[in-house]
């Protein structure tokens, strides 16, 4: 987490903790709520009322899989607003407490023996995100010049990759193998903690490369990752053409691969860790997708203080809930409570030149000058200057002493230079994808303006 | 089913810790000990500046945004440190009227007419003592071996760079370089206390208050320039150490030259800015009718920030995002087997 040393000769470093938390189950609970982007009513093909299996594609044909991680009743089909203040389609559904598997998933044995469109087409059937933006059509396939797959944590309040590195060492093997085979990547690479190094000794990574990563907080973000580490750009819908291709796959998302497909489950679970306060009370809580947010605060016991923050996906780059209803989505990395003493607010403040934010930026923009373009909208100096190239890691807001909402005014000189270019096309095209939202696969496309995204579909 | 009391904001969620008034708090700080010299030595004399320079700095700051009607910011600390640190590099017995109005001139003309803290091109503590200096009934205020005739500090109240102007390097043998360490030496009410100003500087830097580049380039340029004058005639010019430990040198490096707004932010811009300063100390100590050139070689640089700033490698901008097409996929997996 976040240290101010009294030494400030170097930047303000915001470390990761070397935290073990044994990963809790949590049971099924009552209700979930499944999030589907950009979707309407229409696309569904079960109405209120119908029975689910779990693992049932719930999608009508075509509109690309959207599958069940619970068996029970659809109560209700609506929209709700997610912690990213987008509109998604919600499907509420009560839960029975035990799984009847949907019999269409098949389990695969071998991953070596098995064909890599096979592998794509069961990937994208049990509704995995990391890949499922780019499968469209799974013969048809993209160059991968570099796979990573990720130890680390996106934010330093996460320990789920960890953990799992931690946990399941035996199986690394299994999971580079399938993501190789399944991605065709031309290079693997594992991207390791270094405080975790004593644990990757002497265990079988397959054909990964181990690469040790600084415990220091961008580097656990997928766009350092593929930058130090990759071939340099993080694959994504719509840059499939150009050279220096990665793809960054958590570990705990590639190892629930392997058992999904081994098993001939979907997506059922995912680990979020949960933490507490200023210095952790880190847990790993396995819990189904869908789950409210509620229900982790319950098994912790925990109650939000009044004024208090319920923060998705770390406390970096994480959006703040409205409310506790929000559901655990196929994305989502963990849950901090934060007491209001632990926050700050922004302010209206000007730029005093201090330089700090220069010295922290992961991508080396001069963000006391784009701050300040952007803040008063001119956008053409912003793109000079790189505000595209901004992954939005924080850390200039982190460490201003005049507390400027920085990441916010640079995000709208994106937005407004995005919705500017001249063939903004290929926006509704992206958003086809369900995985966008809170971390969407392809950062550079979750924060595009909401004027030009709309699909010409969704306006009929 | 009860609601939860929820905060909803941006991300980050968590910050350092820094705040704008800390800077100024640090600088108190800092300072402290080369204020505590100046009162020893100058008595009640050095608390009247100081008290003046900071009273006044901070009521034209909130005079001008009273009448701007702009949001009084003087609790941030920022125009303090600015009156203090005028009061530092003047002579003790320098007349009230005089810091008031340098203060006033420095602080509308020079900080809140561009803008305020952050917006200034030029230092308002350099743009004070230059309004005081270029004006020719007032110049006679900064003469150090005339006014500071009266005070007697128990040492050899001389300016060491008024005797080089005058004698060149051979009227300097009294001096010696540990004299001039301990700030035995005349000069303004802090600026000759070096060794409290280094350590003064030296703790903002550990704090990360300034930037470390700024003060060692500038310090650096001083000893190459220097030395290159001493290296050709050493009668004439002094050596480089006396240099460093003469006059406004050490208060320019860490406190002067190092103004947020006027300098530069990247790396190698400061390293540039600040030898450009330390330099140009010296060609004006050797060439201009000035004693001292520390401040107008900092004003000098300041104008040449912007530029300065631009010693960096440029952003790569992104390339436009095309729709997906199968022409920008490199092929089915059949073709590209047949490869």
């Amino acid at each position: 987490m976040g240290l101010r040393s009294f030494f400030g000769i170097l930047p303000p470093r915001v470390s990761y903790r070397g935290v073990s938390a044994p990963v809790e189950p949590v049971p099924i609970p009552e209700k979930i709520r499944l999030l589907w982007y950009k979707r309407t009513p229409s696309d569904l093909a079960v109405q209120i009322g119908k029975r689910v299996e779990t693992g049932q594609d719930l999608a009508r044909d075509g509109k690309g899989p959207f599958v069940s991680t619970v068996t029970g009743r659809v109560e209700d089909i609506g929209e709700f607003q997610g912690v990213d203040a987008r509109e998604y389609l919600a499907i509420t559904i009560i839960t029975e407490q035990r799984d009847s598997f949907d019999p269409s998933l098949e389990a695969i044995e071998d991953f070596s023996e098995t064909k890599p469109e096979t592998l794509r087409a069961a990937v994208n059937r049990a509704g995995f995100t990391a890949l499922s933006p780019i499968i469209r059509d799974p013969r048809v396939w993209p160059r991968v010049d570099a796979l990573i797959i990720s130890a680390m944590d996106l934010d330093p309040q996460s320990v789920a990759n960890q953990q799992s590195f931690r946990d399941n060492t035996s199986e690394i093997g299994t999971a580079v193998e399938l993501l190789a085979r399944t991605t065709e990547a031309l290079k693997c690479t594992l991207a390791v903690p270094d405080n975790l190094a004593g644990i990757a000794t002497g265990v079988s990574m397959g054909a990964a490369a181990v690469v040790m990563v600084p415990p220091v907080y961008p580097y656990g973000l997928p766009e350092i990752l593929a930058k130090k580490y990759g071939a340099g750009l993080l694959l994504h819908p719509h840059d499939t053409g150009f050279s220096g291709n990665t793809i960054v796959v958590g570990l705990d998302h590639a190892l629930s691969m392997v058992h999904s497909l081994q098993g001939g489950k979907p997506m059922l679970e995912k680990t979020v860790t949960f933490s507490t306060g200023e210095n952790g009370g880190f847990r790993n809580f396995r819990v189904r997708i869908g789950t409210p947010v509620s229900e982790l605060l319950k098994m912790a016991s925990v109650e939000p203080a009044a004024g208090g923050k319920l923060i998705l996906n770390g406390t970096m780059r994480g959006y703040a809930c409205f409310s506790d209803k929000q559901p655990v989505t196929a994305t989502t990395e963990s849950l901090h409570v934060q007491s209001p003493s632990e926050g700050f607010s922004f302010q209206d403040t000007q730029c005093t030149n201090c330089g700090k934010c220069n010295q922290v930026c992961p991508v080396d923009l001069e963000v006391n000058l784009l701050g300040r373009f952007s803040e008063y909208g001119i956008y053409d100096k912003s793109r000079t200057l790189g505000a595209e190239n901004c992954i939005q890691c924080g850390l200039c807001a982190y460490v201003c002493p005049a507390r400027r909402p920085l990441v916010q005014y640079i995000t709208g000189a994106k937005q407004a230079i995005r919705s500017g270019l001249e063939e903004p096309v290929g926006m509704a095209e992206a958003m086809e994808c369900d995985a966008c939202g809170p971390s969407c696969p392809a950062i550079r496309l979750f924060d595009m303006g909401s004027d030009t995204e709309d699909s010409p579909k969704e306006k009929e | 089913m009860k609601t939860l009391d929820l905060t909803v904001s941006p991300a980050p969620h968590i910050h350092c810790g820094a705040r704008i008034t800390g800077v100024a708090y640090n600088f108190f700080l800092a300072l402290l000990p080369t204020v505590a010299f100046g009162v020893y030595y100058y008595g009640f004399d050095a608390i009247r500046v100081i008290g003046a320079s900071i009273a006044s700095a901070m009521i034209a700051e909130a005079v001008f945004q009273y009448i701007m009607k702009k949001p009084i910011t003087i609790a941030d600390g920022s125009a303090a440190v600015s009156g203090l640190l005028l009061a530092l590099i003047l002579p003790a017995s320098v007349p009230l009227y005089l810091v008031v109005v340098a203060n006033f001139v420095g602080i509308i003309i020079a900080k809140q007419c561009f803008g305020g803290l952050g917006a200034s091109p030029l230092n308002p503590v350099l743009v004070s003592w230059a309004i005081i200096r270029v004006t020719n009934t007032w110049a006679g205020f900064l003469d150090f071996d005339l006014t500071l005739i009266n005070y007697d500090t128990g040492f050899l109240l001389q300016y060491p760079l008024a005797v080089l102007k005058a004698e060149g390097s051979a009227g300097l043998a009294h001096f010696s370089l540990l004299d001039l360490f301990l700030g035995r030496q005349g000069g303004g009410i802090g600026a000759s206390a070096i060794i409290w100003l280094l350590a003064g500087g030296l703790y903002l830097v550990v704090r990360g208050m300034i930037r470390w580049e700024i003060p060692c380039s500038f310090l650096l340029g001083v000893i190459v320039v220097a030395g290159i004058f001493w290296l050709g005639n050493s009668k004439t010019y002094a050596n480089p150490m006396f240099h460093i430990l003469a006059g406004n040198v050490m208060i320019g490096a860490f406190f002067l030259s190092t103004d947020n707004s006027s300098a530069p932010v990247n790396r190698w811009g400061m390293v540039v800015f600040g030898f450009g300063c330390g330099a140009m100390t010296v060609v004006l100590r050797a060439w201009s009718v000035y004693p001292d050139g520390v401040v107008f070689a900092c004003l000098l640089m300041s104008l040449f920030t912007p530029l300065f700033d631009k010693l960096r490698a440029k952003q790569v901008l992104p390339q436009p995002v095309y729709p997906i097409t199968p022409a920008t996929i490199s092929g089915t997996v059949e073709e590209r087997s047949g490869q």
